[in-house]
């Protein structure tokens, strides 16, 4: 019986080490200063675009965390769009053009992509109707 | 009837674990990426030639022979590495070689290049990298196969290996057969 208390003393106070390391999880990113605009709105839009691209070498970081030299000629692009004055969707294209739809981060919804948008929330509902259904037939034997 | 269909779901469930785990098991490179280029025509750009300083336009470029672009740097290891395979596809007269000189000291790879032989019909000056985001590229070398009509065709990303290279001569060969009819 306390082998178990141990274990269960293990989990639980791990389970609350990751969720204390989320929730205090310091913002590193990789944008060093003499990338920043000077116009603070059009700062933190780059920043936004930025963290929806990925970084194409370490490939689970966006461009915005990554201090790899492609990150940082990619951000710098973005900020000469900004400057030039092009929309959102205009640098999503031009990097979409240039590196495909594996550059954003989550994938768009489209035809190829559908079964990986909806089969989650089809495989939950039908999960949920069978839960239902067992429990409606397990209470009608009662 | 409902029993049918459950069997039917679990059926499904298992199907798409199946698929998963097949994809999880099998080797696959990740840093092998699907091109977006490929089909497409080659980007418009302008640029300096690296020996003589002359200005190169693309859009007079790419036309009447297969071009092998090919993207390098002199701080580049695995570029030296690729480079006698480069030589080799030079030795071909019927196609051109085009060097893209990536965020390089000019000086540097002229020396390089005098010191490996120079397999490229032009060499363009990248100082930026900005030539390299409208290919597309994300790590050099990388190397790019265009048709005569300015089509890229084919992409390595990486140093040109023995494999490489053979695999680079049979696509040459299947764009000289299509051309020809």
């Amino acid at each position: 019986m306390k082998k178990f208390n141990f274990l269960h003393y293990i989990i639980t106070s791990s389970i609350f080490l990751i969720f204390a390391l989320n929730i205090f999880h310091f913002n590193t990113f990789a944008v060093e200063p003499d990338e920043f605009l000077i116009d603070k709105k059009q700062e933190s839009r780059a920043r936004d675009i930025s963290k929806k691209i990925r970084c194409l070498i370490c490939q689970n970081q966006s461009i915005d965390d990554s201090e790899a030299q492609i990150a940082k000629d990619l951000r710098s692009i973005i900020r000469v769009k900004i400057l030039e004055g092009k929309k959102d969707d205009e640098i999503y294209k031009f990097l979409t053009d240039r590196y495909g739809d594996f550059v954003l981060l989550s994938p768009p919804i489209k035809k190829s992509t559908y079964a990986l948008w909806f089969l989650p929330f089809i495989f939950s509902v039908m999960g949920l109707i069978t839960i239902f259904r067992h429990n409606y037939k397990s209470q009608k034997k009662k | 009837m409902s029993k049918k269909i459950f069997l039917l779901l679990v059926f499904a469930f298992f199907f798409v674990i199946a698929i998963f785990f097949y994809l999880l098991v099998i080797e696959r490179d990740p840093s092998n990426l699907p091109s977006q280029l490929i089909e497409k025509k080659v980007p418009i750009f302008n640029s300096k030639l690296l020996f003589n300083s002359e200005e190169f336009i693309s859009t007079s470029e790419f036309k009447n022979n297969i071009t092998v672009v090919n993207f390098f740097a002199t701080w580049c290891a695995p570029c030296r590495d690729e480079h006698k395979y480069i030589i080799e596809l030079s030795k071909d007269s019927s196609i051109k070689i085009i060097g893209i000189n990536y965020k390089d000291n000019p000086n540097k790879a002229i020396v390089w290049l005098k010191e490996l032989k120079n397999p490229y019909f032009k060499v363009i000056t990248d100082p930026k990298g900005k030539i390299a985001i409208d290919w597309g590229v994300y790590g050099i070398p990388e190397t790019f196969l265009v048709n005569s009509k300015g089509i890229i065709k084919y992409k390595h990303v990486g140093p040109i290996n023995k494999i490489i290279y053979r695999k680079f001569i049979k696509k040459i060969s299947m764009l000289k057969k299509n051309e020809k009819i």
